[in-house]
């Protein structure tokens, strides 16, 4: 085998040597005809390569060519483009300029449109300041003065702001509290002044009433020693310059300045009339039903100087020539005083300024009482207010005004029967006018009746028609003969007068009672025998005139006796005795002019049993000697 | 009288009704005053009556009426001469101390008519 693979590898290599020796020679010829081709082609390629420089060479020239026109291309584009540059901020430029010259037209405009605003605010500042200045002028002039009128005037008008909605409602508020300050202050100052002011008159009256007291004492004195009339007139304007002056001296606060006691109100009545001018005009009726009936002692003084202020305004404020009637009466509890004048009256603006005095306001002022100052209601109403009674004023029936005092029940009181009434006060109707009929006359008429008989004077004056308003005492049923039994003191005295004396009328004055107790003396005189002596707890008035009775039939005997004794024997001492006696009488004997006085009559209750101690016991023996 | 002193309430003056003279001359203290008549005058003022009042059982001087009224003399002439005026009272006057009757005359009046037996 490996003979067989080296003979065919030794003839495959003979064969590819016999192969490669014919390619060698083939090859040979190709490279000869290759050189060939090969030095023309040089040659040709040195001729293209001449051809080639050249062309570069003008290659090269074009590029440098057109390198310098795109040079100047691009030069000139960057001058266009910064002239476009230039043009467009040109344009802004002049965009921004338009705007800037419409802006500031704008505000130009804005600018006038204020420029106007401010000069119309401006000129409404200036007229609303020129209204504020003469608001404020005459704020000065009319306003403050118009406050200060109001002031001491409630009903004079108030002045308002000249024209509000010129100044505004600030404004308008501001002048306003300007306004009540000044008020305030002025309302203050018064009052501040007005109380200096009463200090300094309270001080004044003060010495000025004491001294009027020390004048009334000492004309009072004299007016016993001295029986000139004028004293009576001077006590009297002494008496008004004292109403005056306490009436002043109350309204500064001041004391009424009277300790009194407890007063009976018919007195306090006739003292208030007595310090009036005019007072002999004034008709008090008094239709007390308790003749007693008095006022308390802290009040007495200030309800008469209301009752004087309340005459005197009613005589001021009428006719002369007119009456001015009082009524006195008991209301079912306390009193009333009224008062009615047939004067002018009063307008409806009076009578409520009146109303509002006779109220008491606590802020009264001096200064609101006019000049001169008005004191009258001023004066009531602060006592009124102070002692808590009360006064109403209203038209009268008779024409003028009527005033109502009334005192409630705790100011009323009844004072014993230790001190007799001023022979000066009106009794009562009723105890007034009963004792007037006799004895004799069997049946005591009827009070209306006893009223109708005092004279056609007294009931004029007292049965006007309608304007006493005292009926339900005129119509109180009168108990049979006894008219008076309601009334304690009236018939007391009544009862004393019935066991007093026949002859005796039973009359109600005080006079009877007080001259008692010297009759109860009487039976100490010289004893007589025939009358038992009695003890003095069982002395009666007719005992009193037994015995008085039984002196005088001794004292007369034993005269007789001494005139017989004398007449027989003419003896010296009858004759004597009966010439003093003659002597001593003459003058105070109206035993044989009054019919009313036959001498046995005389009793101890009676008023001669007492004042003419001498007189009746006596007188009529020597006289009827004589006549004899 | 009273214990307790106190300020009249009353005047006196009220008794003049505001005259400054009274309706009748010639009243003096002695004066004396009695009433007219029996019976009481009617239409008279409190004041009046009780005067007429007080005279009505006999006669009294102006000065014992006045204390009787406790009222000074001079008004007491004021009511009096009202009352005399109105007719319900009297007054004579006073005997003058010059016309009083003298003790001696009566003495020697005495001795005549004794001697006239």
């Amino acid at each position: 085998m490996t003979q067989i693979a080296l003979i065919a590898l030794a003839l495959v290599a003979a064969v590819a040597a016999a192969v490669l020796a014919r390619a060698r020679a083939a090859a040979g010829a190709r490279a000869a005809t290759a050189e060939t081709a090969l030095t023309r082609s040089e040659e040709r390629a040195r001729v293209a390569e001449g051809r080639l420089a050249r062309a570069e060479q003008q290659l090269r020239e074009a590029q440098e060519n057109v390198r310098r026109a795109v040079e100047d291309a691009r030069r000139v584009e960057g001058l266009a483009r910064a002239a476009e540059d230039a043009s467009r901020a040109a344009h802004d430029a002049a965009r921004a300029a338009e705007d800037a010259a419409r802006d500031t037209a704008q505000q130009g405009a804005a600018a006038a449109a204020r420029a106007e605003e401010a000069d119309r605010r401006a000129a409404a500042a200036e007229a609303r300041t020129a209204a504020l200045f003469a608001e404020i002028g005459h704020l000065a002039q009319e306003r403050v003065a118009a406050t200060a009128v109001r002031l001491t005037h409630t009903n004079a008008p108030l002045v308002g702001p000249l024209d509000p909605p010129a100044v505004g409602p600030e404004a308008v508020r501001a002048l306003q509290s300007v306004l009540d300050a000044t008020a305030t202050a002025l309302a203050d100052e018064r009052e501040r002044v007005d109380a200096a002011a009463r200090a300094a008159m309270r001080g004044a009256t003060s010495r000025i009433q004491t001294l009027l007291y020390q004048i009334q004492s000492l004309v009072q004195q004299l007016q016993h020693d001295n029986d000139d009339p004028r004293l009576l007139e001077v006590d009297f304007r002494n008496e008004v310059a004292l109403r005056r002056i306490q009436t002043v001296a109350v309204l500064c606060e001041a004391w009424p300045g009277l300790a009194r006691t407890d007063s009976p109100l018919a007195e306090v009545v006739v003292g208030a009339l007595s310090r009036v001018p005019g007072y002999a005009r004034i008709k008090v009726a008094n239709h007390l039903r308790e003749q007693r009936l008095a006022v308390v002692a802290r009040a007495a003084e200030p309800i008469a100087v209301t009752i004087a202020e309340l005459l005197a305004n009613a005589t001021a404020y009428s006719h002369p020539e007119t009456d001015v009637p009082v009524t006195v009466q008991q209301g079912g509890r306390g009193a009333l005083v009224i008062i009615d004048d047939s004067g002018i009256g009063m307008d409806e603006d009076q009578l409520r300024r009146a109303r509002r005095l006779l109220a008491g306001p606590p802020d009264l002022l001096l200064t609101e009482l006019g000049n001169p100052p008005k004191t009258g209601f001023a004066v009531v109403g602060k006592l009124a207010r102070q002692y808590g009674f009360s006064c109403h004023i209203e038209p009268s029936p008779y024409g003028g005004m009527r005033t109502i005092l009334r005192i409630p029940a705790g100011l009323v009181t009844v004072v014993d029967d230790g001190q007799p009434l001023s022979v000066l006060t009106p009794l009562p109707l009723r105890a007034g006018t009963g004792p007037a009929p006799a004895p004799t006359v069997a049946a005591v008429p009827p009070m209306r009746d006893a009223d109708e008989q005092d004279g056609p004077q007294l009931a004029d004056r007292h049965h006007q028609p309608g304007p006493h308003p005292a009926p339900a005492i005129h119509v109180v049923p009168d108990p049979g003969g006894e008219a008076t039994v309601a009334d304690p003191v009236t018939a007391a005295n009544r009862a004393d007068a019935t066991v007093d004396s026949p002859a005796d009328d039973g009359s109600g004055l005080p006079t009877r009672r007080r001259r008692r107790p010297l009759a109860a003396e009487e039976p100490e005189a010289p004893a007589t025998p025939a009358v038992p002596a009695v003890p003095a707890a069982g002395r009666t008035p007719e005992r009193a005139a037994a015995h008085w009775q039984a002196l005088q039939r001794g004292t007369d005997s034993g005269r007789a006796a001494v005139a017989r004794a004398a007449s027989e024997s003419g003896g010296r001492d009858g004759v004597a005795t009966r010439g003093s006696g003659t002597t001593e009488h003459s003058d105070t004997t109206p035993g044989d002019t009054t019919p009313g006085r036959p001498t046995g009559d005389h009793t101890a209750g009676d008023h001669t049993a007492g004042d003419h101690t001498t007189g009746p016991t006596t007188v009529p023996t020597p006289l009827e000697g004589a006549e004899q | 009288m009273t214990a307790v002193p106190r300020r009249r309430m009353v005047p006196a003056y009220l008794a003049t009704g505001g005259r400054s003279r009274p309706g009748g001359e010639g009243f003096e203290r002695l004066t004396v005053l009695f009433a007219d008549r029996a019976e009481p005058p009617t239409g008279l003022e409190t004041e009046h009556r009780r005067l007429w009042d007080l005279l009505r059982p006999g006669a009294l001087t102006v000065v014992e009426a006045a204390a009787h009224l406790r009222l000074p003399v001079s008004a007491t002439v004021f009511l009096a001469a009202d009352l005399v005026e109105a007719g319900c009272l009297r007054a004579r006057a006073p005997i003058p101390p010059a016309q009083q009757t003298d003790r001696s005359i009566v003495e020697r009046l005495l001795v005549g008519l004794r001697a006239l037996r």
